[in-house]
């Protein structure tokens, strides 16, 4: 890069490197020998990886101030995989506006949760392996990040997934959290084949065009001649795209360039548990608690949202691509609200409430086009914020089970007088979920809200007032259940407040939880020209905190004392209820089709004739070997004398030949 | 004119001997009786030596082969002596099989003989000295001497020796491992197997 | 009488013919006895055919070297140095399995 960009941005590669060297050093040569430096270095490490972030955003943005012009550079890159001339796959370090705060998201939290799991894995058999495997996620989700190419962003995706995995099934001596990661896996491996299968298509008609497209930009001319067919930086340029999309092939009528990113977005929607994808995530909840803080709500989840915002330009280009992003997100965002109002465990609560905001910020993304791109970064606004209250939520939930050894809300209560910080902070980040003045989630909500208004969506706009009504709602059932009202289970009665490792990250996410609100995002984020912070809108305003302080009330109403109008209420619900509260039975959808319908109808016929046809012809050479040698070993009778025989027997028929030979 | 008769009568008599005491040699059931067959068809082709002008040779032939060899394997006869020892009962089948089969092979090398053109087929004089050229032979270090052959043939005797005298010891060496090899009797002998060494078969016999 | 003797005198066929035939019957014996002791008896009659044949060369051959007589040397003392070690290891044979019958010698069956 050019001589006067820091020393931060040359050395941008060590923000990932950093645990992935601590990674390896703490997995292979710590961890077996000493846990507690296990803990401690991972964590340093975290918190190194954090402060070069930091380092990097400020020299980013002193080089180009807010508001202006954010160019995507990549400081740092080498190649990695060159398959034929003109196609190689780099590794390197992009740097734009969304990486970095991708990059600030996901040291900041995840420094914040080692130093939370340092106090809540505290005398766990496998302390050690736990942070191995979070330096590792960490690395992968930073790989994913930083990613300048699509290839790049593939493996860190699947090393995120990997990593996932690992840490859902923490606790591998119990059925479910084994159930559960192999759940989490297959789900999103599926997810990650149509990914893959658009990454393919991406690239082979990328590589195609590619030579058309330098030619007309001019890329060497225009200092673009180290670009390669799979990076972000073409894949996103509109003479790419307009090409793209002009291709006369097409896939039952839809064009490529709209197939490619469905198919991509198939793979966005398994890691950010979209409908009908999201049957994982509530299943993760498995895993420790501050696994489900960093990976399951703030960081690994949002991967998702962030390959579709990173691939933004393309998605706007398709339209329809878009738009199924908007649809999809929405129908989640409704859907696991209403199930959040059901759900008794409180992790799952958090979970759903997850997948609904997930599903908000894929909306923004979906409803956003290339001249209105508020959505673009409402999107990104509420995936920061939604990082910090979701991950204190989770921290919470965590000190909370900490303390009371369930994760049932029926067998919490009243802890709001034992653990008072827990309390505060939880409640910080239940009005920032709600969208409440001022704490943050009203400002990206706000912001989301607008943006779906202004494109014209009305439908997805009503849905997202609903949802953030449902959302106020279900958030504060579950906080009037665990804090307010009187001590229910045994654990809730010897309550006490989390120790100062776990409630300092918490107190600081509570303080980013309140003020990031305030935040001039749009300065920072957007697409071409940056939209001034719109201020207030009164008119998604005043729905939005309508509908959200009715759902506070509704709550307040039927949870407040011992909750038996809560009961009556859905006992006149009946099946209604019954049905929300069994996620409307997603999950037998899915065993009927994987086990009535692929295992009995495909995969026991395939396996029939792999057992008697494939097998039964292995088995057959094998058994024909085996008889002829048998056989054959006859011959071997180890008397000298039949040797002899054969021996001379074969030596005068050779010279019986010889002489027939010769004469 | 005579000494060409001679020749024929001494070579075809010798001939006939020999062979009838080859048939006998591998015939005879009585072990003993075969060696002495043995012995006599060796001694019969010194005469056939002597016949070829060999006559070193067929001095040779007595000493080392009746002297020595034949010796030796009536020693052995008797050393392993016993009443079914003596005696050899080949079998029916492996008699036939193994008639047809030299049958084939004197069949197969007797058709190319006669297709054979071999370049000399006159016989030459005597050399003047017969021992005399053979010593020189046997110590030529030249290209067309035998003194390396030589030398490695006494290295072998020795090794022979040597290697007959270690196989036929009596016990093996103590405190060492022993095994025959897969056999069905030869395990490591321990200190058990050492103490049962008296019964097995023909140890200890005087 | 004489002179069709003489005029029958042997040659080179009749000698290699007898070296054959002797040959073939010490396979015979190779091939049939049981006796591991008759069957190294067999085999010296094979090894005698062969230092014949080397001498009936050595005489045929207008080479005036001994040649040939001096391998028939060879094979004499090879011949002795294979009873010497074969009656050894027959003796051994019979110490460790009472026998010398080689059909009983098959612990390398297959």
């Amino acid at each position: 890069m050019d001589g006067d960009s820091g020393w931060m941005m040359q050395h941008a590669w060590l923000i990932p490197a950093l645990p992935l060297v601590s990674f390896a050093v703490v997995g292979l040569l710590i961890s077996p020998y000493w846990k507690k430096g296990a803990g401690v270095i991972a964590t340093l490490s975290i918190v190194a990886s954090m402060v070069c972030a930091y380092v990097l955003a400020w020299e980013y943005f002193t080089l180009y101030p807010a508001g202006g012009e954010h160019p995507i550079l990549v400081p740092w890159s080498f190649e990695w995989l060159r398959y034929q001339p003109g196609l190689a796959a780099n590794v390197g370090v992009l740097v734009d506006p969304i990486s970095l705060l991708l990059m600030i998201v996901v040291t900041t939290v995840s420094a914040l949760v080692h130093i939370y799991s340092n106090a809540y894995m505290h005398g766990d058999y496998g302390f050690g392996r736990y942070f191995t495997f979070l330096n590792l996620f960490t690395f992968s989700m930073l790989g994913l990040v930083v990613a300048p190419d699509i290839i790049q962003m593939y493996v860190c995706w699947e090393l995120v997934g990997v990593s996932s995995f690992l840490l859902i099934g923490f606790y591998y001596n119990k059925p479910s959290a084994v159930a559960a990661s192999k759940k989490a896996f297959i789900v999103t491996r599926f997810a990650d084949l149509g990914f893959l299968v658009g990454v393919l298509l991406l690239s082979f008609y990328g590589y195609r065009i590619f030579p058309d497209w330098s030619a007309e930009v001019g890329a060497v001319a225009n200092g673009l001649a180290g670009t390669q067919p799979v990076d972000f930086q073409y894949l996103n340029d509109p003479v790419f795209l307009a090409k793209f999309a002009a291709l006369d092939t097409t896939f039952l009528g839809i064009s490529l360039l709209t197939l490619s990113m469905c198919l991509v977005f198939m793979g966005a929607a398994g890691k950010s548990a979209m409908f009908p994808l999201h049957i994982w995530l509530p299943d993760a909840m498995e895993g420790p608690t501050p696994v489900s803080a960093l990976i399951h709500a703030a960081t690994m989840v949002v991967a998702g949202v962030y390959l579709v915002a990173r691939l933004f330009p393309a998605f706007a280009f398709s339209g329809t691509a878009a738009l199924l992003v908007a649809y999809v997100g929405a129908f989640t965002s409704l859907f696991a609200a209403v199930i959040g109002t059901t759900q008794d465990d409180i992790k799952r609560v958090l979970a759903f409430s997850t997948l609904s905001q997930l599903g908000y910020m894929m909306l923004a993304l979906g409803v956003s086009t290339a001249e209105h791109t508020l959505g673009y970064t409402a999107s990104m606004f509420h995936l920061f914020t939604h990082a910090f209250f979701k991950a204190l939520l989770f921290m919470g939930a965590g000190a909370v089970i900490h303390a009371v050894h369930t994760n049932s809300i029926w067998e919490m209560g009243g802890l709001w007088r034992k653990m008072p910080i827990t309390h505060i902070t939880f409640l910080v980040a239940t009005l920032a979920i709600s969208g409440i003045w001022p704490f943050a989630g009203f400002f990206s909500k706000d912001e989301i809200l607008a943006a779906a208004l202004g494109s014209g969506h009305y439908v997805i706009f009503g849905v997202a007032v609903l949802v953030a009504g449902l959302t106020a709602f279900y958030m504060f059932r579950i906080y009037f259940v665990t804090f307010w009202g009187k001590g229910r289970g045994a654990g809730a009665a010897h309550a006490h407040e989390a120790p100062a490792l776990m409630w300092m990250p918490m107190a600081l996410l509570a303080v980013l939880s309140a003020v990031t609100g305030f935040f001039p995002m749009a300065e920072y984020v957007h697409l071409g020209e940056a939209e001034g912070h719109h201020g207030i809108n009164l008119a998604v305003v005043i729905p939005a905190t309508l509908f959200a302080l009715i759902g506070i009330a509704m709550a307040a109403s039927l949870y407040i004392g011992d909750g038996h109008r809560a009961v009556a209420l859905a006992k006149m619900l009946g099946s209604v209820h019954q049905t929300i509260k069994q996620k409307f039975y997603i999950d037998e959808v899915y065993l009927f089709i994987t086990h009535r319908i692929i295992f009995h109808r495909i995969a026991r016929p395939i396996a029939w004739f792999d057992k008697r046809m494939v097998d039964g012809g292995v088995d057959a050479s094998g058994w024909a070997t085996r008889s002829g040698g048998r056989a054959l070993s006859l011959l071997q009778t180890g008397q000298v004398q039949t040797y002899g025989l054969w021996f001379t027997g074969g030596v005068a028929f050779v010279v019986l030949i010889l002489w027939s030979a010769l004469v | 004119m005579i000494s060409s008769a001679v020749y024929t009568v001494m070579f075809y008599g010798l001939s006939a001997a020999v062979i009838l005491l080859a048939v006998l040699a591998v015939n005879l059931r009585q072990l003993l009786r075969a060696a002495l067959a043995l012995m006599g068809m060796l001694s019969l082709s010194a005469g056939l030596y002597v016949l070829l002008h060999a006559e070193f040779l067929a001095g040779v032939q007595v000493l080392v082969y009746i002297g020595g060899i034949v010796v030796l394997i009536v020693f052995a006869i008797m050393l392993t002596r016993s009443s079914e020892l003596l005696e050899d009962h080949p079998r029916p089948l492996a008699q036939v099989l193994g008639a047809l089969l030299s049958m084939f092979f004197l069949f197969v090398a007797a058709l190319a003989l006669r297709d054979t053109r071999f370049p000399v087929q006159v016989q030459t004089g005597p050399p003047v000295d017969d021992v005399r050229q053979i010593g020189l032979l046997l110590l030529d270090r030249g290209a067309t001497g035998y003194l390396v052959p030589f030398e490695l043939l006494s290295l072998l005797l020795l090794v022979a020796i040597i290697g007959g005298t270690v196989i036929a010891r009596k016990v093996a060496p103590p405190k060492q491992p022993f095994t025959t090899g897969g056999d069905a009797r030869g395990e490591t002998i321990t200190e058990s197997a050492r103490t049962q060494r008296d019964i097995v078969p023909g140890e200890g016999a005087p | 009488m004489i002179e069709l003797l003489a005029r029958h005198s042997p040659g080179l066929p009749e000698w290699l013919t007898l070296c054959v035939v002797l040959y073939s019957i010490g396979l015979y014996g190779l091939l049939t006895r049981r006796n591991a002791i008759a069957m190294l008896m067999a085999v010296e009659i094979m090894l005698n055919a062969a230092a014949l044949n080397f001498v009936v060369f050595d005489r045929f051959s207008t080479n005036q070297q001994a040649d040939g007589q001096v391998m028939a040397l060879f094979v004499i003392v090879m011949a002795a140095a294979e009873i010497v070690v074969g009656m050894a290891i027959v003796v051994a044979l019979y110490r460790m399995r009472g026998t010398v019958d080689i059909n009983q010698m098959n612990s390398m069956r297959g």
